[in-house]
Order: structure tokens, then sequence, then C-alpha cells
């Protein structure tokens, strides 16, 4: 690369490094496919949709989970030659960490919004942080030739978002191609070339790394001052670790090794590193020989917001289970796992996530990538308790929290949420928040068809169904986002479950006050559905502490036996025990009652009203 | 010893309750025993790899919708090729609509032992209910036929439990029955079938599931009223006057080898099951030798626990020295406690080696099973 500009400052004038903003389904990466494919960045033959999302999931699901970067080379109209580094970010709340990290390697984004859909709560929240970082924002309608665009309508939106000119705004079809020609253009005119320099002490900000079994962490990096070369010791300042940059290089859609990276430019580090633990998302890679005075800001701990049980089925698969996490852990820094023993369901792992996605991803992971058969126990939020000796402690599991008469007080994570909905559903928006024991903050009118709602709410009231209610109560067109914010002080109590008097660890929960008796209401009767007719009469109780708050039984089973067996029915009558074994392995065993596993989960199947 | 079933799959109509396969094509009776007889002599030169055959069973279907002088060419054919006799039991099933003197002295002179007679109640609504060709009058006149013919034994089958069935309804049928002193009774709770009329009504929402506490209350009245009268329960499902136990049905419950033939039959040779497709037409078309499935091989532990199903069905329940030989099977320790449960709540007697449920225990066979495998 150096050879095609000799002269370096000249060559850091021909970088381009930009993300794509852009809500769920907007067509973020159908977009960044077509780039791709007009930069020769990849061929016909290697494209297959969406190649920048890699992992099945991720293409299943049509969220970027993890971000990544690619470099392209583009040649201009005037026959310039430019470097664009397209750095992906991951596209939902869960990861607004990462979102962040990726922006800060950036100088620009392409703000793309669906011309039929219109803005949405989550694209305000990361422009809004984009344009706090001081990146250049190319506004882009997508989707323009879909029959719904309302093209007009949406760029007004735009238009009193960022106080653009209409003729600012550009229109593509991300999947026709149309107008992606102007657009890279106009990356190169209105995107700034990054700042540094080369000569100083080397930063480099990783905004990513992954794990590859057979090199460690591969680690994704923008160079902002300094020169970062092949064979170099460096040091990971926030985490404190020494390595050797054994191999460095671009990242193409493969990566492609190269002997320095100087400011300005994107790339990878690859230095037998063994755990992604010592390489977090945020933190400043330096050169132990002429280490860099200050970090990079902005690093902070990715700390999980929710937690659940992970238990395998076969309790003999416990290892295997510990191993599967392990590894996930290697590619996945924020999944925080440790043991865990439950009287209902054995040995497991308290395991924590950034959130519900996060944890959904982990458990649909373990499945397939795994084939681990897995329990996992109802998820609730951390709370921070303070005990009457004054001390402070953190409580992710419900069967941790001390006894009533320890307790000072028990603050719960509180996040700021932003709802944007179209105007007539600002009712049921309020509702559900009020029911949800929300505190309105502010409401603000997009334009004259939509709102943009700010309410602080606990997170444990978000983190079950809070986004599946908001979008049935207006039709699918409210859209969320949400930040942490702190903790307060709120009115928790352990809620218990009891089968025939003995207490099921794995069904605890902490829940607030006032709406322990509903809860407690509907988890018997739920649990009443899920567990099957025993030899015996199941009583199941609800109980705060040592009170009762509810009751409900699962008669005794009186019959079980085929009436008739002749020659016919025996192998279909086999058929159906050996159906009915695997289900009894699948269950667990509290006192005498046995418990399906859909049982422990049953609070996510309630209607929370 | 082995058994022999033969499936006769015609039917005047379809009750709304049967799963077993069958036809209302009655054209195709004749064709139907060429293709039967076809297929004895098929599977007698092919040989049956169990013991001599001892017991014969015409099942169905309705085997008393064979056209006359059927029964008696298929037994001849059965002793011809097959096993030359004597049987210890001969078995048919026939409705109450087709028993006539002359068909009952045609299959005594035929050589069949037993008749199994399928009236399922003299209630005449209920009848209406399960769709049977007889009335209450034509069940009790065939009983009494029969026993006018000479057949020292028979059974009745009575089906209760069904929806809408009351207690009163019940008492009645037990008591009509029991006043003509049968030898044999099969009593059966009504099973939902998916593939049935009735089935079809239960999932359609149409008809509401026969309710458990009901069947499980008339199941325990039959089994006291029947006991009371004689009749001892050895099965699950049946009772008999000592020395008219069924000897074909006992077959299946202890897992002795039994030759199925006829389409929708089932075979097993004590390590191998398999059964002729329910398709009357590709059995005719392959003249009765084309439509067996390829044998399932069972293993040890599969054998083992089939074992146990069928053997906790019965008052002789299993023995651990029997599993242990057979299949090399014993018990876990959470079979044990689960045996030992069942013990405590007076549902099983064990005595080391044997393992029987007692009549409080039979409700819950399967479940025990389930418990211990």
């Amino acid at each position: 690369m150096a050879g095609l500009f000799p002269d370096h400052s000249n060559f850091m004038k021909r970088i381009r490094n930009f993300c794509i903003i852009a809500h769920i389904d907007h067509g973020k990466s159908t977009l960044a496919d077509r780039l791709l494919e007009r930069t020769g960045a990849i061929t016909e033959r290697e494209m297959q949709d969406q190649v920048l999302d890699d992992m099945d999931l991720e293409r299943e699901r049509g969220i970027t989970i993890k971000s990544h970067a690619v470099k392209m080379d583009y040649v201009t109209r005037a026959g310039e030659k430019y470097v664009f580094n397209l750095i992906d970010t991951p596209g939902h709340v869960d990861f607004a960490y990462e979102v962040s990290r990726a922006l800060k390697a950036c100088e620009g984004a392409i703000l793309v919004v669906d011309a039929s859909q219109g803005v949405e709560a989550q694209t305000i929240s990361n422009l809004y942080q984009a344009i706090e970082q001081g990146l250049e924002i190319i506004p882009v309608l997508n989707k323009i030739d879909l029959p719904g665009a309302e093209p007009e309508a949406v760029a007004q939106q735009i238009i009193d978002l960022i106080g653009c000119k209409r003729e600012d705004i550009l229109a593509v079809s991300g999947k026709t191609g149309l107008g992606v020609d102007d657009l890279l253009e106009e990356v190169v005119k209105r995107v700034p070339p990054p700042g540094g320099d080369d000569d100083a002490p080397l930063q480099a900000l990783i905004f990513d790394s992954v794990f590859n079994s057979y090199r460690g962490s591969v680690v994704y990096v923008r160079i902002d001052n300094g020169t970062l070369r092949r064979g170099e010791k460096i040091r990971f300042m926030n985490a404190g670790r020494e390595y050797v940059a054994d191999e460095i290089g671009y990242l193409r859609l493969k990566n492609e090794p190269c002997d320095k990276l100087t400011a300005g430019e994107v790339g990878y580090i690859i230095g037998s590193v063994k755990t992604l633990q010592d390489t977090k998302v945020g933190d400043t890679v330096t050169s132990v020989a002429r280490p860099a005075a200050h970090v990079i800001p902005g690093y902070k701990e990715v700390k999980p917001m929710v937690f659940s049980g992970i238990f395998p089925t076969n309790s003999e698969e416990f290892e295997s289970l510990r191993a599967a996490l392990e590894k996930l852990q290697l590619n996945d820094a924020s999944l925080q796992f440790s043991p865990e023993t439950s009287v209902a369901l054995g040995f497991g792992f308290r395991a924590g996530f950034l959130g519900m996605l996060h944890m959904e991803i982990i458990q649909e992971r373990l499945d397939r990538e795994f084939n681990m058969d897995i329990i996992t126990t109802v998820p609730n939020v951390g709370y921070q308790v303070k005990l009457t000796d004054g001390s402070m402690i953190e409580v992710d599991n419900p069967s941790e929290l001390p006894n009533p008469g320890k307790i000072d007080t028990i603050y719960e994570p509180y996040i700021k949420a932003q709802i944007i909905t179209p105007a007539e559903y600002i009712g049921a928006v309020m509702t559900l928040c009020q029911e949800r024991r929300g505190q309105f903050k502010n409401t603000s009118y997009l334009d004259t068809k939509r709102v943009d709602i700010t309410y602080e709410l606990p997170l444990a009231e978000v983190v079950f169904d809070f986004y599946d209610k908001l979008k049935s109560n207006t039709r699918g067109y409210a859209s969320l986002d949400y930040e942490f914010i702190g903790n307060r002080p709120g009115e928790m109590v352990k809620l218990d479950i009891l089968l025939n008097g003995d207490p099921v660890d794995a069904l605890s929960t902490i829940v607030h006050r006032d709406k322990a008796y509903d809860w407690g209401r509907k988890l018997c009767s739920k649990l009443k559905e899920l567990i099957p007719r025993q030899m015996f009469e199941v009583v199941i109780q609800a109980a705060i502490g040592a009170k009762i708050i509810s009751r409900d039984s699962v008669r005794a089973l009186r019959k079980d036996v085929l009436a008739k067996c002749y020659g016919g029915d025996i192998s279909r009558k086999r058929k159906l025990l050996e159906k009915q074994k695997e289900g009894k392995k699948r269950m667990k065993q509290v006192g005498a009652v046995e418990i399906p596993q859909e049982a422990f989960l049953a609070v996510l199947s309630m209607d929370q009203g | 010893m082995a058994g022999l079933y033969l499936h006769i799959p015609f039917c005047r109509q379809a009750c709304s309750y049967c799963d077993f396969y069958f036809t209302t094509r009655q054209d195709l009776r004749e064709p139907f025993v060429d293709a039967l007889l076809n297929e004895i002599g098929y599977r007698a030169e092919t040989g049956f790899p169990g013991a001599a055959l001892r017991t014969v069973y015409f099942g169905g279907g309705t085997p008393s919708r064979l056209p006359a002088g059927s029964v008696g060419r298929l037994l001849d054919a059965v002793r011809e090729l097959m096993a030359p006799g004597p049987f210890e039991e001969v078995t048919l099933e026939a409705n109450p609509d087709d028993i006539t003197p002359a068909a009952l002295s045609e299959w005594k002179a035929a050589g069949v032992t037993r008749l199994s007679l399928g009236v399922q109640s003299f209630d005449a609504e209920l009848l209406g209910f399960m769709h049977r060709a007889h009335d209450a009058r034509q069940a009790v006149e065939a009983i009494t036929r029969v026993k006018e013919a000479g057949f020292a034994s028979y059974t009745v089958d009575l089906i209760y439990g069904n929806p809408g069935q009351t207690d009163a309804v019940l008492e009645r049928d037990l008591e009509t029955l029991l006043a003509l002193e049968p030898p044999h009774v099969s009593a059966y709770a009504l099973t939902v079938e998916p593939r049935t009329r009735l089935g079809r009504a239960v999932e359609a929402g149409r008809l509401k599931a026969p309710d458990d506490t009901v069947a499980a209350r008339h199941m325990e009245r039959a089994a006291t009223v029947l006991a009371g009268a004689g009749l001892a329960r050895y099965e699950v499902s049946n009772f008999a006057r000592p020395g008219h136990e069924a000897l074909h049905n006992a077959r299946y419950w202890k897992h002795v080898p039994y030759l199925g033939l006829g389409p929708g039959a089932h075979s097993f040779d004590g390590r191998r099951r398999w059964e002729n497709a329910r398709d009357l037409h590709a059995y005719l078309a392959s003249a009765g030798v084309g439509i067996a499935s390829v044998p399932e091989h069972l293993s040890d532990s599969q054998l083992a626990e089939e074992r146990l199903l069928m053997g906790f069905r019965t008052r002789e329940g299993i023995t651990r020295t029997e599993l242990a030989d057979r299949y090399g099977y014993r018990f876990s320790p959470s079979a044990q406690a689960a045996l030992d449960r069942f013990r405590t709540e007076g549902w099983l007697e064990d005595d080391g080696d044997r393992i029987r449920l007692l009549p409080a225990g039979f409700a819950l066979a399967d479940a025990l099973v389930l418990r211990l495998v």
C-alpha cells in the first residue's frame, strides 16, 4: 500500500473510516454488501447475502451481533484511489457499549433510514452517540424502491433530527444498488480523513476482538497515533498485559498480513493471546518500547445486566457445559459465569448477560454449536443490597438474597427508555410504562405523526416481555432503546415457590412488593398447567418469607394404564414408553415431585398484564 | 408354544371408537380369503421361527363377517400347512348381529372353541353413540344362542367410561351381563384414538374426552362387581372364571411368539416384530405375501421393558428371575425405590422375586413401568 502513496501524509488523507447506523431491518447489511461489491472487495462469486454477518444466528435473526470491519479500495470518478474501512456495528441495545467503541474508530457514519418506516428509537440513540463523538453524518434514505416509501416525510424527520439540508440526504436502494455509486463519492467528499501522528507513541483502540481456535484472540484496532510494526512488543494498557504482535494486517474478507499499520489505519493484531478476557473492547494498545502517556478515554468494564441459571438437563454433563461456556467466553468477553448449585437442578452455572437478546443468543449457541441440552432459570437483574450492618452486597441470584431482617435497602437498576411511536399510541405506551412502574420524563414530537417518549423504568420490568407488549400495544409501530442510568431503592421481596411444602430454589424470584400477590397467583396457576399429575396430590404455594400468598394443586393420578394391549399395540406402547422415558430424563425432582423443565421458565410465558 | 392371529378386516359399519384396520367393502371378502390362504401357505414354507402353533385367534374387523365355509377352509389350511393341531384354543370374534344358529354350528364344526362377543353395552343410547350394528335385545339373544350351541368358553366385551355414561348405566350393563353368567368378560375403558370418528370429534371440540376420574371409578366398580360374581381379574381388562382365561391373548402378555396374518396384523418371534400394512388392496394385489414390514430387531433392554409393560398387566406380574434369565435385566436402585413406594401404598406385592400389582394398583400399571425404566 505504501507504494501507492509514497508521501505518507497524503496517504492518511486518502483514508475514510466510517460505519453504518441503522435500525434493525432498515437494510444496513444489504447496503454493506453493495458497498463491498462496488469497491471490488468481494466478487460476485464470493457474494453471499449479507457477508458481514457471518454467524448463522446473525443471518437468521437479521441482526449483527458482533461488529466486524472490512477494508475496501475505492477509485473515485476522478480516478483517485482511496482506502475505505467500513466498521460494522451491532444493532441491538444489549451491545450499546460495543457500538460506542466502533463509532470511536470512525470519522463518519452513514445514517440509513428506511423510507417507508421512518426514524426509529435505536437509530436516534446511536445517531446521538455518533454526533456526540463528532462523526460526520451522511443521511441516506433506503428502500426508496418499495411501494410504501414516503421519502419526503421521512426526509423531513431526518432534517428535524440532525439539522441537515434536504439536498444532503441521499437516496439509495440496497437491494437494486441504485444510488450506491453516489454514496461512495459522498463518503470521500464528506467524511474527513483521520488525524493522528505516525511518529507519536502508539495508541490503538480495540474496537472488537474475535477468537480463533488456532491463532488465539484476533484483535481489531484502529490506530489513533503512532505506528504498529510486526514483531513489536505491545501492551494492552487497561488490562495490563503484554504480548508480541506476531502478525498484523488489514481486514479484507480474509486477513491480509502486512508489516506495519500507521495512524488512521484499521487492522488486526494476532499475538498468541489465549483469552479474550485480555483483549477487551475499548482498551488501548501501545508499544512496550515507547509507551503512550495515557489511554484512549472511554474504556469501561462491561457489566452484565441480566442473570440466569444454566443447568445441564443431564447432571452428568456439568463438565461439558463448563467447557462449552468457556469456549463461548473466548469469543464473547461480555459473557460471565460462575458455578451455582440448586437443590432442584443440581450443579450448573449462574451466568451474566448484557441483556435478554444476549442471553437468548448464548442459549441458542449452547444448543447449536455444542449440542448442550440445558435448563435455564427465570432471568433476573442484579440488585445492590444494603444490609443493616451498613455493608453493601451485590445479589444476582434470588436464592442469595439475605433474610429480610438483615436487609436495610434493596437498590434495583433503572434505565432510561426512549420509545418512538405513532402519536395515536401515546396512551397505550404510557399505560404500559405506568404498569411497569415507570416514571414519565418527557415527550417530543418528531413530526406531526410521531412522538418520542422518555420514561425511567426499573430494568427488571423491561427485561421480560416489555418489548413484546410494546410492539403488540402499538401494532408493531413503536421502537425502543434504553440505557442504564443507575440503581434506585425499590420495595423488593423474594417470592418463593413451594411444592408439597418444599421450596424450589430455582423458581424463586425477586419481585416488587406491590406485584407479589398477582405474580404469585399467576405463577401457581401456570405451574399447575405445567406439572403433570403424579401419584399423589401436588400442592403448589407461593410464599413471601413464611407467609403463603397463593395456593393451587395438581390432583393425584387416578388411572394410567392402557385399556387394551394386544399384538399391534405392543410396539406402539413401547414407542410411547420410550418417548415418555425421554421426557422423564428431562424432569427434575424436588422432594418426591417431578417437575418438567418448562416449569422453570414458567414466568416467561406468564402474562404479566 | 406360539399363537396364530388372523386379521379379518370386514365390518358391517364403522364403530366410532375403533382403530383396528377394517373396511366396509363386503365384495372383497371372497378374494380376501384366497389371499389369506395363500399367505398361510407362504408363511408355512418360509417357516415361522417360533415353536409350534397351539392357539388360533380370528380377530378383526369382524371375523363373523367371513363368507360361509371360510373359517373351516382357513383352519384346515393351518392344520395342513402349519400345525397339525389339536389346538388348545381357537377363538373367533363375532358381533351379536351375526350370531345365527347356522353360523354357530358351522364354526363349532370347523374347530372354533371360543367366541368373543363384541357386545360393548346393553344400553340403547350408548350403542348408538358407539355406532354399533346391534341392539340390546340382539346382544342378549346372541349370548343365549352361544350358550345353547354348546360353546363352553366365550367372552363378552364391555366398554365403560364413555362420555356422558353415568354410573347407573354401567351398573345396569354389569347386571344384565352377569345375569347371563358368562365365563369370561373383557371390560375396557373407552380409549380415544386419533384416527377414529370419536378421535376427530374430540379433537374438533365437538365432544368432550372421557373424564379420567369417571373412567377410574368405572374401572374400579366393574372390577369389584365382576370379582363378586366369581370372575377374577387376571389382566387389567380381563376377567374369568377359573379355567376360562384366554390362552391366545396371554401370549402377548407373556412375551410368547405369535404370527399375525392378514392386513394390519402384527407378528413377534421372540426377538423381532413386524406388521402387515393396513391396506387390503395391496394385500389382495400381492396375494397376501407382499405387505410385511421389515422386521424391527429388539434389544434385550427393549424386550425387558416390553415384558414389564405386559407383565404388570397380569395377575402373575413378573419375576426378577425371568427378567434376568431372558433379558439380563435388573432393576436399578431408583426402580427399586419406585417398587417400594408402590408397595407401601398397597398397590403391589413383592416377595423378593415375583412382583405383581394388587387390584388397587392395576389402574396405575403404566405409571409404575415408567418409574421403573
